[in-house]
Parts: structure tokens; sequence; C-alpha cells
């Protein structure tokens, strides 16, 4: 349709974990993930990307403002 | 589908058609479909030992393991999106037997219906928004009569006096800059919003998260339904060429499954 499409072309890893982790429909399934467990998979991928210093960034953002949803 | 001993279910969407599972079956093993009233749940059948609650949590600090299972949650659920209207459910959703999915597809069965329903005939569509903020800081330093006015000052000004008139230069071009983010964030959002059926705004992701230079300053998601989404993207990319010499940068992506509009108890009247 139109060339913005960018879905499949450079969709990162992170646009994908953004979207299974912290949505979808959350039911008490016999095993569901825990918010703890994002945690360790977020702390993985950072570990991963080998950088430190960031740790408190991850809940913060550059420019913290009304446009942030308050959840 | 008989569960055998270590075998777990794993639950990827839940459909009110039966899904066609020919196209996704090649990503998963066993892929099967539960029926329960009117309801089928596409669930796939997976080892204990990867997925049991002890080696879950094991795995999950696994990123190439992550990376794997969190991609072929997302394909097998965008095969069965092509078809029908899906429920896109959290990654790692699993039930011990077939008849515990069915029991939970019991209990909430009517509320997925009405889910669904809402859901026909929309995609949901991302967008994030960056900005490379060094150069929207130039591009304002060098514009604002205000900000010129300082640099001015600063000039004829004596060592002491030019200190503080370029802490406050600083100081206004910071103003200047989040007013220009804010407003910028806001004013897309909003036309965005107005094509779509419903919009949310998530957490902002850090650099290091997005793999990108420069910051995101908003992230959302729209439900727009399928007439509206040649306007939606039409918009997205115009938006994206008004502002780029500025620094923003627009990243427009779909469709997805509905993953930001499905909450159970929140569909209706969520954000308008």
């Amino acid at each position: 349709m139109d060339n913005i499409t960018a879905k499949s072309k450079d969709v990162t890893l992170l646009e994908v974990l953004d979207r299974v982790l912290d949505k979808g429909v959350i039911i008490a399934g016999d095993i569901v993930i825990s918010v703890a467990d994002v945690d360790l998979i977020y702390l993985g991928l950072r570990v991963l990307l080998s950088s430190v210093e960031t740790m408190e960034r991850i809940r913060g953002a550059p420019f913290p403002s009304p446009m942030q949803e308050a959840t | 589908m008989q569960t055998t001993e270590r075998q777990l279910v794993y639950l990827y969407c839940v459909t009110e058609e039966e899904p066609k599972l020919r196209k996704v079956e090649c990503l998963a093993d066993n892929l099967y479909s539960v029926h329960h009233k009117g309801l089928y749940g596409v669930a796939g059948d997976v080892e204990d030992s990867e997925f049991g609650e002890e080696n879950l949590k094991r795995n999950l600090v696994d990123l190439e393991w992550v990376r794997a299972k969190a991609t072929t949650h997302e394909k097998v659920i965008e095969g069965i999106m092509e078809d029908t209207c899906v429920i896109p459910f959290k990654f790692g959703t699993l039930f011990n037997t077939n008849d515990g999915l069915k029991a939970m597809l019991e209990v909430y069965g009517e509320e997925f219906k009405t889910i669904l329903g809402e859901l026909k005939n929309k995609q949901e569509w991302g967008v994030k928004i960056y900005c490379d903020i060094q150069r929207l800081k130039s591009g304002i330093a060098n514009r604002q009569p205000e900000i010129l006015e300082v640099e001015n000052e600063i000039k004829s000004s004596s060592v002491g006096k030019a200190y503080f008139l370029k802490k406050k230069k600083a100081e206004l071009i910071e103003q200047a800059v989040n007013k220009k983010i804010n407003q910028y964030g806001r004013e897309s959002f909003g036309l965005l919003k107005d094509l779509s059926s419903a919009a949310r705004i998530n957490k902002l992701l850090p650099k290091e998260v997005t793999e990108r230079e420069d910051d995101m300053i908003l992230n959302s998601a729209f439900l727009v339904g399928n007439d509206s989404v040649h306007d939606f993207v039409s918009l997205a990319n115009s938006l994206k060429t008004q502002y780029e010499d500025v620094g923003f940068s627009i990243d427009c992506t779909g469709p997805w499954p509905p993953y930001n509009f499905c909450g159970l108890p929140k569909l209706r009247g969520q954000n308008g």
C-alpha cells in the first residue's frame, strides 16, 4: 500500500518485546510470566547490549513530561 | 494433542472463526486449535523442560532464547491474523492441559466475544516518534529572537556577567526544546488519534533498548478502522516529512495484532 509499512523491514526485537511482554491479554494461566520475570528479560537484554550506566533510565524518559502516561 | 507427561499447552491467541493453521504450522511444533463454545484457542505443545516454571525463569535471561520464542509467538499470531480477528495473549501464557485452557475459555468466553466484536475490521498500528535533540537545539539557538538577544548581550559583557548570561541562554534553549518536543508530540498524536477509534500512549524506551542515536519522545499505539488505514499511514508519512529537517523522526509500523486494545475490563472507554 504505502512505503511506510515498515513491519517486515526493520522491526527490532524491541518492537516485538515491547508488545508481547507487556501487553496482550493477561489471564492467569497455570503459568504466566510475572512482572519480575519481564524485568529479568530487559535486564538480560541490557547486559547483552553492555550498557551499565543506564540502569535507572529504563524507567525514566529523556524528557519526563505530561506526554508520558502515568502507569 | 494428547498431553504426555512433559508437555505444556502454550496459548497464542483466541479467535471466533476457526483459525487456518496451515500458514503457521511451519513456525512451531504441534500447533492446534482448541474449540470451546464458539471460540478457538490457538495453542501448541511445548516442553516442560523449556517452559515449566523454573525452567522458564532460567530461559528468560537468555536473550537468544527469548528472541527466538518471542518471534515465534508474534509470527504465529500474525499468521492467524491474516485470516481472522484475534485476541493476542501475552508471551508465555501456559496451561498444564487442554482442559485448563478450555476452563479459561469458559470463564472469559463472553468477554472475549465482546472484545472480538470491537476489534472487527480494525488494525493496530504503532507510532514511535524520536528526536535528535542536538539538532533541534542548534536549530532553536539560531532562530529564536529571545535567545539571539542573549547571545548578543554575552558578546558585550564582562566575563562574570557572560557566565550568568550563558547559563540563562542554556536554560532558554532547554525550555524551548522541551516545549517544541511536547508540542510536536501532542500535535502528531492528536491528529493520528482523530483518524483512529482508540489510542494509547505507552512508556518511552531508552536508547540502549531502541538501539537508536536519537531519543524516543512518544511511544503510541492506535486502533485504526480498515477504511481509515490509508489515511492514517498517509498522515504519518506527511508528519514525517514535515519536521524531518528540525530533527524529528516518525516510525510507523503495522498492522500489529491488537496487543494494546484487548484489555479485559478496560476495552470500553479507555482513552476515548
